[in-house]
C-alpha cells in the first residue's frame, strides 16, 4: 500500500504562533488529494492519536482550491519552553509521512 | 476605475541577507511602496524577554543600506515593521542606530517616523478585566504580567498610516503586524481591505509565494477589485496552487485570518494564472470585528549551560539511560544540602532516539544507530547553579561505570573545549494575550526624525 510521503507534494510542520502547531499537506494533483481525503487518514481523531492530544485540541481543514489539507493543533509544550525540542515546530511533520493510503 | 499600486516587499526578514538580483529587479519596476519586515516571534522567547538583537552586524546594514537606496531611487515610501526581530524599544534603538548611521554614510536625508510599540504594564493592568488569552494560554493574572521582562503588542496598519500623514518618508516600527507595512498605505488610498491585507499576507513572506518557493523579493500590485502577486527571481513562478497554498502557511485557519480590528475571509477567494509567472487574485473579503491587538511578553526561566556529548561504543548507547538516571542520583545526592532539585532542570536529549519529537515518538529506540548525540541541557535558577550542576552532569556522565562496560577512560566523546558551554539566559513566553483598543493607534507613539 502507498503511503502519504509517496502522494503528496510537499507535508510540512510550523508553529503558527508559540502555542500551535500546524501541519500542511499539499498535493500537485486533484485527484491525489480527493484520493487522500476520501481515505479518511486526516482526522481530527486520527490526529489526535498520533499527536497525542485530546480531539477537542486538534482541527483539520481541507481546502480542495489549495489541494492542501491542514491539522492545527495545541503543541505539547509552548515554543521556548524547557522542554521545547523544536522551536519553529519544523521536524514534527514527519509522524504524516507513513500514513496508509488505500 | 483606480490606478494599479505596486507594493514591492524587499525581504521576508531583514538582516538576514537580501538576495540583490531579485531586489535589484524589483527596484526597476518602480515601486509605489516598499515594505520589509524585520522580525518575527518564531525564533522563540529570546529575543523579546532579553530585548537583544540576533540579527546585526554587517548583514542588517547591508540589508538596511540596500532598502534606504530603494527609496532614494524610487521616491517610495519605506515601511520597516518589528525592528530587531521582538520590536522591543532596546532593539528598535538598535535598528534606529543602523538606519542613521548608513544614511549619513551614503548622504541620504529624508523624514523618518519611529514608532514603538512597548506597552506599559500599568496600562494592562488598569484594562485587564478586558485582557483576552489568545488561543489556548491561560488567564493573564497581574502576577503573570509581573513576571514579563516587557510586553510589546503587533500594531495594525493605522500607526503606520498615522506616520505617512505626518509626512514620514521612512518608518521604523517596533512590533507590528507582517500585513501591516504591505498594506497600510493601499487601505489608506481607499483599495479594498480583504484583497489588501490577503495581498499583505502573502507577499510578507517575500517569495514564499511561488513555485519553487525562495526568499527573494517579491511584487503585490493592486488594482480595483483584484490584486496580482510575482516573485522578482525569474526563475520562480507564482501558481494559483503555489499561492492558495501559502495563504495557509503559519496559520492555524487556512480561510479566516485574524487581524486587529477584522478578519481576513478567504472563503471566495479565486486564484488565477495571469501569465506564466504571475497570478491575480479576486473574492477576499475583510469582516470587520471589535479592535484589539495581540500583546506578547516573556519571562525570565533562569540561565543555561549545555555539555555535547558523541556517543559512539555500542555498550555505552545500551545502557545510555542507565548512565542518566544514575547520573542524576548521584546529583542530586552531591548537592542535597546546597542545591535545591527545584532550582534547576537537567534535561538528557537523546539526538538519536526521542530528542526531535519528544514525547510523540513513536519509535523511541536506539538501536538503529552506531553513533547518536546526546546533549546535556541545564537551566538553573541562577548561572553558578546551572555552570555547578552541567559540570557535575558531564563529569559522571563521562566516568560511571555501567553493566558491561570495557572502556573504563570516558563514556563520552567532547567536542569542544571547554566541554561545559553557556548558552545564556533562558526565557519563556507568559504574555500572548489580546488587549481590546478604542483607537488604534493609542498605544504606538510616533516620532518624527530630519536624517541627514
Amino acid at each position: 500500500m502507498q503511503t502519504l510521503d509517496q502522494i503528496a507534494k510537499v507535508i510540512r510542520s510550523k508553529n503558527a504562533g508559540p502555542f500551535c502547531l500546524t501541519l500542511d499537506v499539499l498535493f500537485d494533483k486533484l485527484a491525489d488529494y480527493q484520493r487522500v481525503l476520501a481515505a479518511q487518514i486526516i482526522t481530527p481523531e486520527k490526529m489526535a492519536d498520533l499527536y497525542q492530544q485530546p480531539v477537542a485540541n486538534v482541527q483539520v481543514f481541507n481546502h480542495e482550491r489549495a489541494l492542501a489539507m491542514k491539522v492545527s493543533l495545541v503543541r505539547w509544550t509552548p515554543a521556548g519552553s524547557l522542554t521545547d525540542t523544536d522551536i519553529y515546530g519544523a521536524q514534527q511533520h514527519v509522524l504524516l509521512y507513513k500514513l496508509p493510503v488505500p | 476605475m483606480k490606478p494599479e499600486l505596486k507594493i514591492f516587499a524587499a525581504s521576508g526578514q531583514l538582516g538576514y541577507g537580501i538576495p540583490e538580483d531579485a531586489f535589484k529587479r524589483g527596484v526597476a519596476a518602480g515601486p509605489h511602496v516598499i515594505g520589509a519586515d524585520l522580525g518575527s516571534i518564531d525564533p522563540g522567547p529570546y529575543c523579546l524577554g532579553s530585548g537583544n538583537m540576533v540579527v546585526g552586524g554587517e548583514a542588517l546594514r547591508r540589508d538596511i543600506r540596500m532598502v534606504l537606496e530603494a527609496h532614494k531611487s524610487t521616491g517610495a515610501p519605506l515601511l520597516m515593521g518589528s525592528a530587531g526581530t521582538a520590536g522591543r524599544r532596546s532593539q528598535l534603538d538598535a535598528v534606529l542606530e543602523v538606519v542613521e548611521s548608513v544614511a549619513k554614510e551614503r548622504g541620504l536625508k529624508f523624514r523618518m517616523a519611529v514608532i514603538a510599540s512597548d506597552i506599559p504594564k500599568e496600562l494592562i493592568e488598569s484594562r485587564m478585566d478586558r485582557v483576552k488569552p489568545c488561543g489556548v494560554v491561560p488567564t493573564l493574572t497581574k502576577e503573570e504580567l509581573a513576571r514579563a521582562t516587557g510586553v510589546v503588542a503587533q500594531m495594525g496598519v493605522e500607526p503606520f498610516q498615522r506616520a505617512i500623514d505626518m509626512g514620514a518618508e521612512v518608518i521604523v516600527a517596533g512590533r507590528s503586524c507582517d500585513t501591516s507595512m504591505f498594506a497600510a498605505i493601499p487601505r489608506m488610498r481607499g483599495y479594498d481591505a480583504g484583497l489588501t491585507m490577503h495581498m499583505a499576507k502573502l507577499i510578507e513572506c517575500a517569495s514564499s509565494c511561488a513555485d519553487p518557493g525562495g526568499r527573494d523579493a517579491a511584487m503585490g500590485v493592486i488594482g480595483d477589485g483584484y490584486f496580482t502577486v510575482e516573485s522578482m527571481d525569474p526563475k520562480q513562478r507564482c501558481t494559483p496552487v503555489s499561492v492558495a497554498a501559502h495563504s495557509l502557511y503559519e496559520q492555524s485557519d487556512p480561510f479566516l485570518l485574524d487581524e486587529p480590528g477584522g478578519t481576513i475571509d478567504l472563503r471566495a477567494s479565486k486564484y488565477e494564472q495571469v501569465d506564466d509567472r504571475r497570478v491575480r487574485v479576486t473574492g477576499s473579503v475583510w469582516s470587520p470585528t471589535p479592535y484589539h491587538v495581540k500583546m506578547e511578553g516573556a519571562r525570565l526561566t533562569g540561565y543555561r549551560f549545555v555539555a555535547m556529548c558523541g556517543i559512539r561504543d555500542p555498550r555505552m548507547i545500551a545502557e545510555l539511560e542507565t548512565v542518566q538516571t544514575e547520573t542524576r542520583k548521584v546529583i542530586e545526592r552531591t548537592f542535597k544540602d546546597s542545591i535545591d532539585p527545584k532550582d534547576y532542570s537537567l534535561i538528557f536529549r537523546n539526538y538519536g532516539k526521542n530528542a526531535v519529537l519528544g514525547p510523540v515518538e513513536p519509535d523511541p529506540t536506539l538501536v538503529a544507530s552506531h553513533e547518536i548525540f546526546v546533549l546535556i541541557d541545564v537551566v538553573g535558577k541562577t548561572e553558578s547553579i546551572a555552570k555547578t550542576v552541567c559540570g557535575v552532569a558531564k563529569q559522571f556522565f563521562l566516568h560511571l561505570r555501567y553493566p558491561g562496560i570495557l572502556c573504563t577512560s570516558g563514556n563520552v566523546a567532547h567536542p569542544f573545549s571547554p566541554d561545559v558551554m553557556p548558552a545564556g539566559a533562558v526565557y519563556e513566553f507568559n504574555v500572548y494575550h489580546l488587549l481590546p483598543v478604542d483607537d488604534p493607534c493609542e498605544l504606538f507613539p510616533i516620532e518624527i526624525r530630519n536624517v541627514g
